[in-house]
Parts: C-alpha cells; structure tokens; sequence
C-alpha cells in the first residue's frame, strides 16, 4: 500500500473525515426518526454539526478537583479508540483498511475502550452526577459486553474465523439474520445497550443524573467524547449489518443496510421505557447471556452435524 | 403486559404531517376573545378611571385633558400590563378592548410606553411633561 | 352524619378545654383555647378520627393588639373546627409542637416559625425551610411592622453546603437534586444521602420560588388581588381565582348565579384535563419514556386551544370575576368543547392502556413508592395521591362547593398506593371531569354572568376549600371591612404531599427518586409565596413591591 492512498484513506476516505461526518449524519438521522415518530419535525440537517462547531468554540473548563492530565487526555484517548477500531470494519462497504485473524475482538474492545475512557472521566471529575454516572457507565458495559460479543461470535463461528474481513465476505452467500434470528436480535439490543441508547440510557439519564460521567465536561472535551460517540455509532451499526444483514460489498448496500439497522434502533428507542440500572444488569445477564449461549450452541451443531 | 404500547401511534405519525406549528413561518389565527394589546377608543371614554384603579399591576394613567370635551390621554404600559381583561369588564360605556390580533410584542428597545388618544391630545400632553427652558439648564 | 352534627361532635370533644366558641359560619366552629392545653385538644380530636388537620394560620392582629392568632384547621368532610390561640408579640409566643402526633404539621409549624415568630416547644428540627438562610434572626416578614429595612441579609451567614464526595474509601455521598436540576420544573431542593444507589436519608428546602405574595395580598383592593391570587400557580390558577372569589362572595354575602358557578366548575374541569396530561407526560419523561410525553402534551393542546377559545389565554385564563365569570359560553364554544372532548375521551382510554400494561413502564411504576391507606392517612395527604392509596379525600365529594352540587363528581380511588396507582386515579379522574363537562354544557343553567359585589367587603373570616387538580386548596380569608384584605392564607396542597416523598425514598434507589417526586404532582410555585431578592451584581437586597416597581419604572425610563 503506497502512502499517499493510505493516507487519503485513513484522513479522508472512507476513514477519518468521511467516517466522522457520516457518524454525525447518522446521529441526525436518529434523532430526525425519533421525532417523526413522536409526532414532531426534529432538527434540520446540519444540527449535529453546528452543535459541534458550537462546542469547539466554547471554553472548556477544568474541575479544580480532577488530574488535569487525565481530563484532558481521556477524551483523546476515547476518540482514538473509535477511530482505530473503524479500521477493521468494511466501511462505505470498501475493503477493512487492515485485517488481521482477531480482529473482531480488537475491533469490539476499542469500541469499549470509548465507554471506559468515559467511566474514566466521570470518576476522574468526581461530582456527584459524574460518580454516579461513570459507575452507570461501567456497570452497563460489564452487563452487555458478554452477550453483544457472543452475539458477534455466532456468525463467526459459521465462518469459521475471527476476522472481520473473512466474515464479511462469507456473510455475503449466507443471510444470518434468517438464520441465527436470536442472535440478530441481542445483536441489535447489545448495540443499544453499547451505544447507550434508549431504553439503556441510564448512565446518562438526563432527568436523574444530569448527564451522567460527562456532566462537568464542556468545550473540546465534550466534542471530542460526542464525535467518538457518533463514530461509535456508525462502527457498530456497520459491524452488525455487516454481521447479519448479509455483508457490505459496495457503497449502496451499506448504506441500505445500516440504514436498515438504525431505523430498528430508532422504532425500540420511541417504544421502549427506560430501564434502571439494576434492571438492565439484571436483563442482560438473565436474558440475554442465555439466550446467546443457546444460540451458539445450536449454531456449533448445526456446523459439526451437517457441514 | 405488553411491549411497545404505543406502537400504533408511532406508526401512525410516521406516515402524517408532524403536529408541529412552523412558527414564524405559518401563523395561526389567535381566537376571537384573545386578549392582545389594549386598545381605548377616548370618544366615549367618561373619564371615570374605574380602569386605573383597579389595575392589578397599575399598567394604566389616564389623563384628562378636558372631560366635558372627551380630551383624554391613555398612558399604557406595555410591559406592566398583564392582559387580564379587568379594565374591559370594569369600563360601563367599553371605551377600552382588547386585540385579538396584535400580540406580537417582542422588541429590541425599551419603549414600552404606548399613548392613546387624539394625535393633538397626545401632543398637547407631551408638550407638558417637558420640562421649560430655564429648568432645563440647571438640571 | 350531617355537618351540624358534625361540628357538635366536636364541640363535645373538645369541651374539657374550650374558653369561648363561635360560629363565624354554617359550617364552621371556632373553639378558643390556651396554649398549653393545644395538645390534648389535639389528641382528642386525632383520636376520635374526627377529621384531618388541614391548615395551621398564623395571623398578626397588630401592634395596638398586641397579640398573634395561631388557627389550628381541621376539617371533617364540610365541616371545619378551627382551635384558636392567642399569643402575646413577643419572644414567648411559644407553642407546643404537634408533629409527634400530626407529622404533617412539621411544614405548617415551620412555616408560622418563619414568618410570624411562634416558637414551637420541643420540634425535632429548626433548620429553614422557606427563607434564604441568610435572613436576620428575629425578622419576621409577615407581621404587621415588617419593614423592608429590616431584612438585610447576614453577612456571612451562607447556606450549609455540603462537602464535596471524596474520592476514595467513601461509599456514602449526597446527591443533590435541585435547585437547578433537568428533573425539576421548578426549582427546590432535595438532598438525598445515598450508598451506592440506596437512598439511606432525604432532606428538603423549599422557598425558591417565594414571591411574597400573602404579604402583598395586603396591600392591593379585593379587585387586584384576584388577579394576584390566579398567578400563585400557573397549572392550578384557575382553582385558586376560584377559592379567592367564593372566599370573598360568601364574606360579602352575595349569591353568584348558577350559570357562572356551572362555567366556573366547566373551566375548572378544563383546567384540570390540562393539568393531569401535563402530568402524565412529566412524569414518563422523568421515566425515561420520551414517546408518552410527547404525545399526551400534544393531546394537551386540544384543551389549551378551547380554554384559550373560551377564556381569551391558555394559561392565566382569568374566566373569574368578583361575583361570577367573564366568559359566556354559546353554542360555537360548546360544539368547540364538545369536538375536543369526542378526540380526547379515546386518547385517553389509551393512555390508560398504556400506563397498565406496557411492561417496561411498568417495571418503573409497579410497586414503587406504595403508601397504604394507613400511612395516607398518618402522613395527611391529600388529592389524588391520597386517593391512590384508598382514601377518598376529595373535596368536591365531601364537600360540594359551586355548581358540584348541581353537576357532581364521583370520587376515583385505587387501592395499591403505589406509582402506578397514582397514574391510574388520574387518568380515571379525567374520564369523570369529561363526562361532568358534558353534562354541564348540555344542561348549563341560565342567568346572568356576574353579580354586584361590593368594593368595600364586610368585615369577617372565612374559610374556602375547594379541589386543585393536586389536591385540597385552602383560603383563609379576613377582612377588617376595608377596600384591602386582611389577611389571605393559603395552603396549597403540594406542601402537604411533601412528607411522602421524604419518607418513601429511603430505602429506593436514586433512579427512582425522580419518579417519585413526580409522582406526587409537586408544584413549587404553589408552595413559595413570600420574599424577593434581586440583582446579583447589585448585592443581595431584598425589595417591597412599591421599590421593586419604582426601579422598574426607573430603568425603563431610559
């Protein structure tokens, strides 16, 4: 790979700057689907950029209480961790720009580096509302990590790899959304849960907490934790449909597909309550663990009996 | 016990206009007994100032020129008053309403004060309040 | 049993004890008795059941007297036996405390503490409640020679701020919510000590809002004061407008005609539709269900847009005159009404759907925050809290004021007590009002509008009660025979709620907290009604309402 395209690629195309404003349109998208279903018109177009222009603008101000070092560093290291963990996926349906056997853990542990750098921050700020905010946060991830990388595992497993690459390519003849139904659905749930979207929004419950872990961050900080969410988004939608909506080879799959995926996400998020902590914890690790384990199990009989 | 209640309502909206009022691109019409602005009609004003007194926010002056000529000025508060509507039911001969149409009053000045009346009333009035010429200087 | 034998019954109770009574009205019974003997009176009335304490009025009867009144309210269906006490100005205005044997008369006790100086013998507690914290001692605002030169905040003197968490090794920290809080539509403020995510103590403050307005009360005409009373709440507003004028009619005597009692009872049961939509949708917004919120406030606005066909504004509507209504309704605004309730009626329905049987918000309602009737009882709530737990304390049905006499409503309760309950009794509550608004255009009484009412008021007391969509509204009302009031009390219903959050949180997580306050339906404007302070840049000073619209005419001249 010569180094001016892999430049392009990772700065521009379909990385870096391409990947950060198609998270910010996706971040649109959701919103402008969720008010449609709620009746209203929803914000225009170019919301999620001029809220992030508007962030990037403001001052950013340090608690005297938190290590500097760390508040400043961990939105970094967050954002960091979203935009390497794009690299493995098929983004714009084009070839992973690297791809390596184990890569799907690589990819899926980045993505939670982005959750832990919040927790992080939250418990580095040390308000009340970021306290209970960043142990939110980390109790969540422990919740659905397991299942949403178990989830992960069944189309793997029928591949016969874990490189996301080689999945891809092998989801294109075999629609594991038909399939392996359950594991789709904690699939798509395990992303809510992952992306802390509503009905598992509680480590950033806005009417208990303010805004969870990320209360006293302000200016470059909060955008940057904003971008790595969106570009979380995207990676994850991506990784999902890529998974089980039957391979992303081409720029126009990818986007139906995915968008496919996000219009799922937006129906639950109207139609769903939210849940407390101590209920997602205990959902995930009673419902969604089993269910997953049942999965995989009748997908590694299936592979061994009749392949 | 069910999940997804409202399912039918999302639906529903998904495929209709939202509910939302473009404003200031669309307006609606306020209704007919919407109270806007006052508004004070001094030729059949009595001068009684039943309005004036019983203003819960004193938002009202009235100045007699000249009763038996039905010579009156009306000092209205703009950002005083409350649109309450005591001032129309305590006026006997309805020299004073209230707009159903004027009620977009948001401003980027100060200037709240609003004079009804006769044009030469009101300047006849405003031509007293200034203050003459040898007060002025020693101010 | 009827009200007259009612209040002999408690003439008989409180026998042993009473100096002097009167009857100031048909339904009420003035028993005057000593300081000391408060207590025993008290008992004996709590322990015969008879009645509820509804409010404690503090009155300064002025210098030249020299004496303040303490007015001990407890109300038994229509009747009202009020335990009069006076006490000397002066720093030994002492009273026993009641809290041990009535809990919620802790706020009523702290509230004349605050404004008229009675001390209270053995309370558990002397922390404020309404006022800054750094308000002088000794300064009481709503004496009689209150004068606003006095009120110079303590230098100082600030709030107790609690420290910040520590980081490590400590478990146990306060959540603050409030003054300033996304879960708060009015600023108050909660202090929840929690470990973990238990709530293991709950404190509270109030008095953000304070206006001053039982002070200000004072000095404006009977006219004036209606408009003032209306904006004490901007949900309840019309309640209140209505308890001033049926305060004020039955002092001077004046018989309203039914037509405008049946508009009053129609716009209250408007107002009242509005109130518990808005209700509905803050409290599935403090669950997390963003989708319920938005579509009950958007079925809210079929009922904004009559009142403001009817009455002239959504908020504030202003329908109350002295003497009866201002707005006639005619044939195009009953078609109007008739037309938003055929929508709102199925939409309804379907809320109530929802809040049984969607599962997740179930999961944040069933079984949360359960008071039983016991405990309703023991802490006095009022409105549909109560009435979710099994008591049917509802002023409208034991005490019919206006037109529900002519146009009844029945009392909803449910049994569980707990948050689903409370959304429950709600939305049922709104099936009755519709069916009663129907029942009121179809069958309106004629007659004029409005009546004559004097502008001087005869000189009296009297006591309105009616039911805000919260709860009961009480209006003391006393007039010395002038153009000016006396003296207004107000005691809203919200402060009598209050104790059940505090109590039921303990023990709950800090997710539920928000859904608890919620629950209750609090309404902080209606609980603050003394005290400006102005100007941050300025220093703190606090203004009369004769400097604060001087300085507004000031700065607006230029």
């Amino acid at each position: 790979m010569n180094t001016p395209t892999s430049l392009i690629a990772l700065l521009i195309f379909p990385a870096g700057l391409t990947l950060v404003l198609t998270g910010m349109f996706y971040e649109w998208a959701d919103r402008k689907l969720v008010a449609r279903f709620q009746n209203r018109v929803g914000p225009r177009w170019f919301q999620p950029f001029a809220d992030m222009v508007k962030l990037l603008t403001k001052e950013q101000i340090t608690p005297a209480l938190s290590n500097r070092f760390l508040f400043i560093g961990l939105p970094i290291v967050a954002i960091s961790g979203a935009l390497t963990a794009a690299l493995y996926v098929p983004l714009m349906g084009l070839a992973p720009a690297h791809s390596f056997p184990g890569d799907l853990i690589v990819t899926v542990y980045l993505l939670s580096l982005l959750t832990m750098c919040m927790g992080l921050a939250g418990w580095n700020t040390g308000g009340r509302f970021s306290l209970v905010g960043a142990t939110r946060t980390l109790t969540q991830m422990f919740a659905y990590e397991a299942p949403f990388l178990l989830a992960l595992l069944g189309p793997a497993l029928a591949a016969g790899s874990w490189q996301i690459n080689i999945i891809n390519d092998y989801a294109r003849d075999h629609l594991f959304a038909i399939s392996q139904p359950i594991g789709f659905i904690v699939a798509l749930i395990g992303l809510m849960g992952k992306l802390e979207l509503p009905p598992f929004d509680a480590p950033e419950a806005e009417t208990e907490i303010v805004a969870g872990a990320l209360t006293e961050y302000s200016g470059r900080g909060l955008a940057m934790f904003k971008v790595g969410k969106s570009i979380e988004l995207i990676v994850g939608i991506t990784l999902v449909s890529a998974f089980y909506l039957g391979g992303l080879h081409g720029i126009l799959p990818f986007l139906l597909k995915t968008f496919a995926v996000l219009f799922l996400m937006t129906v639950l998020q109207s139609l769903l309550t939210r849940l407390r902590i101590d209920q997602t914890v205990g959902m995930w690790w009673r419902f969604g663990t089993v269910l997953v384990l049942a999965q995989i199990l009748f997908t590694i009989l299936l592979k061994g009996g009749l392949l | 016990m069910r999940i997804g209640t409202m399912f039918t309502d999302i639906l529903k909206s998904f495929f209709t206009k939202s509910i939302t009022q473009l404003y200031p691109v669309e307006r609606v019409a306020p209704p007919e007994r919407y109270r806007g602005i006052l508004a004070y009609n001094p030729s059949v004003c009595t001068g009684c100032s039943l309005c004036v007194k019983d203003c819960p926010s004193d938002a009202i002056e009235l100045v007699i020129l000249d009763r038996a000529a039905k010579k009156y000025v009306m000092n209205y508060h703009m950002d005083r008053c409350i649109y309450c509507g005591q001032c129309v039911v305590n006026c006997k001969p309805k020299s004073i309403g209230m707009s159903n149409q004027d009620w977009e009053h948001a401003a980027l000045n100060k200037n709240f004060m609003v004079h009804y009346g006769k044009d030469e009333d009101i300047a006849k009035y405003l031509e007293s309040l200034t203050p003459a010429p040898d007060e002025a200087t020693g101010e | 049993m009827n009200t007259e034998q009612n209040l002999q019954t408690a003439d008989l109770l409180l026998a042993p004890w009473k100096k002097e009574t009167a009857q100031p009205e048909t339904n009420r019974l003035d028993v005057s008795i000593a300081a000391n003997q408060l207590r025993q009176a008290v008992s004996a009335l709590h322990n015969a059941r008879w009645g509820y304490l509804s409010a404690i009025t503090g009155t300064d009867l002025g210098p030249a007297a020299g004496q303040m009144e303490a007015l001990y309210h407890f109300c038994n269906g229509a009747a009202i036996t009020t335990l009069k006490i006076q006490l000397p100005r002066t720093d030994s205005a002492v009273l026993p405390t009641i809290e041990d044997i009535i809990p919620p008369a802790t706020f009523f006790e702290r509230e004349l503490h605050e404004m008229l100086g009675f001390k209270f013998k053995a309370a558990k507690s002397n922390e404020r409640l309404f006022i800054p914290d750094d308000w002088p001692e000794d300064v009481f605002p709503l004496r009689q020679d209150f004068s606003i030169e006095q009120a110079k905040p303590v230098e100082g003197r600030q709030a107790v701020e609690v420290p910040e968490a520590g980081r490590v090794g400590d478990s146990t920290f306060v959540v603050p919510i409030g003054p300033q809080h996304p879960a708060l539509k009015e600023p108050g403020h909660f202090e929840f000590t929690v470990d973990g995510e238990i709530v293991t103590a709950a404190r509270m403050r109030l008095g953000y809002a304070h206006r001053g307005i039982e002070k200000a009360a004072e000095s404006r005409n009977w006219i004036q004061n209606l408009y003032l009373f209306e904006r004490v709440c901007g949900i309840c507003s019309h309640t209140h407008a209505l308890a001033y004028s049926l305060g004020v009619e039955k002092l001077a005597q004046v018989e309203v005609s039914p037509r405008a009692q049946a508009i009053r009872e129609l716009v209250a049961g408007l107002e009242r539709i509005h109130s518990h939509l808005l209700w509905l949708g803050v409290a599935a917004h403090e669950a997390g269900f963003d989708t319920l919120f938005m579509y009950s406030w958007r079925d809210r606005e079929t009922v904004m847009n009559l009142l403001e066909q009817i009455t002239g504004n959504r908020v504030n509507y202003s329908a109350n005159v002295l003497g009866g209504v201002k707005c006639e309704i005619g044939p195009e605004q009953a078609k109007a009404i008739k037309e938003g309730l055929n929508y709102l009626e199925p939409r309804i329905n379907h809320y109530l759907g929802v809040v049984t049987t969607d599962t997740m918000f179930l999961n944040r309602t069933r079984g949360i925050g359960t008071i039983s009737c016991e405990e309703a009882e023991e802490f006095g709530l009022l409105g549909p809290t109560a009435r979710a737990s099994g008591m049917l304390r509802d002023v409208r049905v034991e005490a019919p004021y206006g037109a529900y006499k002519q146009f009844p409503v029945s009392g909803v309760t449910e049994t569980n007590g707990d948050l689903e309950a409370r959304c429950v009794v709600r939305l049922k509550e709104l099936l009755v009002t519709c069916f009663a608004i129907r029942a009121i255009i179809d069958n309106l009484p004629t007659g004029p509008l409005t009546v004559r009412v004097p502008r001087k008021i005869p000189a009296g007391e009297t006591i309105s009660r009616v039911e805000a969509p919260r709860g009961e509204l009480l209006y003391y009302i006393k007039s010395n025979g002038t153009e000016h009031p006396a003296r207004v009390h107000i005691r809203t219903p919200s402060l009598c709620n209050w104790v059940s959050v505090l109590e039921k949180a303990v023990g709950r997580q800090l997710a539920d907290v928000p859904m608890l306050i919620a629950g209750m339906d609090p309404c902080f404007s209606c609980n603050d009604r003394l005290i400006t302070t102005v100007d941050a840049a300025r220093g703190r000073k606090t203004w009369s309402w004769t400097q604060l619209r001087e300085h507004g005419i000031e700065y607006y001249k230029r």
